[in-house]
């Protein structure tokens, strides 16, 4: 590969402004790196793009996990470069394409707004594309909105390969008009989000599998590749079938969760578009048990958790789902920071109704509107400032376990594992 | 005989967690021992002209647009009033009352003239807490100050026959100082939160009204505790 000699300037410089910020005890220093490389060569993530990049994802929930899923089966055929953290927006992109082994082939992660402009600079191969859901209640992210500047994309780039789930109606509509296009009926678990037809706005009809509008006819694009998902009884069933009829067990996957089976699916579909062998693709899959501190089993002060993330009602309603039966405790944070979004609103819209029978512990700093959902869902809580404290007026029951989920919004979340990094036991 | 609670077009007005205004409703109402009914109004469905109660959130500007239209289409908000409902609009659902509001495109929308109100645009986007003190005209028995977070573009002025619901004593609310707006039973308001679970002597107030007698305020730690933190936060600021 050869590039142009001010980027290689560029990113020279941002590995000092990386190396300084670490040194400074302000992070990974990958985002003020990649700042600082595109000051110095605005073109610069195209300069190190040059057709390594195999795959973007986007997608509101799931993309840190599909793109670790992804990234690890490709290594079956070579070195991959792929962040180890959710840095996805432009800066994150230069980063990981800078640092990663040179020449090698890259996936990232891509924040929803920004896929755009990392589709047109990195001319990806394949773009996964997952779901589309409400985040962020204090910005204005319309998901409408973000379906048309990915229509808009998909128009401008039509060399781009998409693999876009045909179960969410939005996606569906932001990927309708690709000239090349796998349909992957992933399953969506959220409709709530997608209630209505993005195009005319009558309210969508669904069954089981599929939906459809009577406004304007729309209804599921015909899917190539189907997830399959039951549960029951602690027996989860869960597959991947192929195009050509070939079915995929995902039932060892070391990450959890319909929606990371769901995940694995979209993964599956496009290694086979790039070439790859798909029962090697799913063994090296089924190894990755945590991704960037989600699900990691941490040390947090006083007890052991196993840290799960979520952003949004979407993501919450998903976690509700994989936390232990009734009545193990649970940790729930809710922070209200601006990387979480400042209005907590959403409480209100994740049923977590689901939680009742057991013992939650409220924390975090809008701890008092989560108590007052749980309050009003029928679910015990205690509101605990910091549960971690070695004298943290906790209920035997949460003493008693040997792990204890710790579900939490992204501030939450980062705090507890950047404290807990040099003990993660599995990150 | 329960009080029917119509919560109109959650799948358009409903982006803000305001769900939690018939939730809180419901609650309340348990408490009190009065027996509820919610019904859930989808677009394309017809809404009840017998609710006592009916309850409209916040929503994007095109689904703002589509319920407006379908409320036209329908009137029975405008008949439900008229026979002695009460109505709880937030945000998008407030402006709805209104003569007119702006669409997507920026060009003013005819709305149910429920409120002698107009709404237009503010010069920066109103995000962030909201805290008002009631006003003379507010239903007897709201005293305590408001809460809420408020997430808007819009400034609404107030013609004669709308009352100011409260006046601001932190954020934008209407954009003149006032906040919200009352007229009879009808109220606007831009506090979401949700505000009835913030605020819930306004809950009670609406019930108060179904059932035909004034309700005794009940006290509820976890909900205490919720506004003491809010208050705090934005006064200590
Ligand atoms: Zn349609």
């Amino acid at each position: 590969m050869n590039t142009p000699l001010r980027t290689r300037l560029a990113i020279s410089a941002g590995k000092l402004a990386a190396a300084t910020s670490r040194l400074a005890g302000r992070g990974e220093g990958m985002i003020i790196g990649g700042k600082v490389a595109l000051a110095v060569s605005p073109h610069a993530l195209r300069d190190l793009a040059q057709g390594r990049v195999a795959a973007l994802v986007s997608a509101t929930n799931g993309k840190t996990s599909t793109t670790r899923l992804l990234a690890t089966a490709l290594s079956q055929s070579g070195p991959v470069a792929s962040p180890t953290t959710g840095a996805n927006m432009t800066e994150g992109a230069v980063w990981a394409l800078a640092t990663g082994e040179p020449g090698a082939q890259a996936v990232l992660e891509v924040d929803e707004a920004y896929l755009p402009r990392i589709v047109r600079e990195t001319q990806p191969k394949v773009v996964l594309l997952a779901n589309l859901s409400r985040d962020q209640l204090d910005r204005m992210s319309e998901v409408a909105m973000l379906a048309r500047k990915w229509r808009a994309m998909i128009a401008e780039n039509p060399d781009v390969l998409i693999i876009a789930n045909a179960d969410d109606p939005i996606v569906a509509y932001a990927a309708e008009k690709a000239t090349k296009i796998v349909w992957v009926a992933a399953g969506q678990a959220w409709t709530a989000d997608s209630s209505v037809c993005p195009d005319c706005g009558t309210l969508l009809s669904r069954d089981e599998k599929t939906w459809s509008c009577s406004g304007c006819g729309r209804s599921r694009p015909e899917p190539s590749w189907t997830f399959e998902w039951s549960a029951q009884q602690g027996n989860t069933y869960a597959r991947a079938v192929a195009p050509d009829g070939q079915s995929f067990d995902l039932s060892h996957l070391g990450l959890p969760g319909r929606f990371n089976a769901s995940n694995a699916t979209m993964a599956l579909a496009a290694c086979s578009e790039l070439g790859q062998d798909l029962p090697t693709a799913l063994e090296l899959m089924n190894t990755v048990s945590a991704v960037s501190g989600r699900f990691a089993t941490v040390q947090a002060g006083a007890l052991t958790v196993r840290l799960l993330l979520a952003k949004n009602p979407a993501g919450w309603s998903e976690l509700l789902d994989i936390m232990p039966p009734a009545p193990t405790p649970v940790i729930v944070m809710i922070n209200a920071n601006h990387a979480d979004g400042r209005d907590p609103s959403w409480l209100w819209d994740v049923p977590f109704e689901r939680l009742a029978g057991r013992t939650v512990i409220a924390s975090g700093n809008r701890r008092r509107d989560l108590a007052v959902r749980l309050l009003h869902a029928g679910v015990d809580a205690h509101v605990i400032e910091d549960p971690f404290a070695p004298n943290a007026d906790l209920p035997d029951s949460v003493r008693a376990l040997e792990v204890i989920d710790c579900a939490a919004t992204y501030t939450a979340f980062q705090k507890i594992r950047v404290a807990a990094l040099d003990g993660e036991v599995d990150a | 005989m329960s009080v029917k609670i119509a919560s109109i077009y959650p799948t358009l007005l409903g982006t803000y967690g305001d769900g939690g205004n018939v939730a809180a409703l419901t609650h309340l109402a348990t408490l009190h021992g009065i027996a509820v009914e919610v019904t859930e109004v989808s677009p394309g469905h017809t809404v009840p002209h017998d609710a006592d109660i009916y309850v409209l959130g916040g929503g994007e500007d095109t689904a703002q647009s589509a319920a407006a239209a379908a409320l036209h289409a329908s009137g029975a908000l405008a008949e439900g009033v008229k026979n002695g409902a009460s109505v709880l609009a937030i945000c998008a659902g407030y402006q709805i009352l209104g003569h007119t509001f702006l669409d997507a495109e920026g060009k003013p929308s005819a709305g149910l003239a429920l409120l002698d109100v107009t709404t237009d645009r503010l010069d920066t986007r109103a995000v962030g807490e909201l805290l008002a003190q009631p006003s003379e005209f507010a239903p007897a028995g709201l005293t305590e100050v408001f809460t809420g977070y408020e997430n808007h573009g819009g400034h609404t002025h107030l013609g004669p026959d709308a009352k100011p619901l409260a006046t601001v004593t932190h954020g934008v609310g209407n954009g003149d100082g006032t906040e919200g707006a009352i007229s009879g039973r009808v109220i606007g308001t831009y506090l979401h939160g949700p505000c009835l679970v913030r605020n819930p002597r306004i809950a009670e107030r609406l019930l108060g009204w179904a059932v035909g007698r004034d309700l005794d305020h009940i006290v509820e730690a976890e909900v205490e505790a919720l506004r003491q933190e809010r208050l705090d936060f934005v006064t200590k600021k």
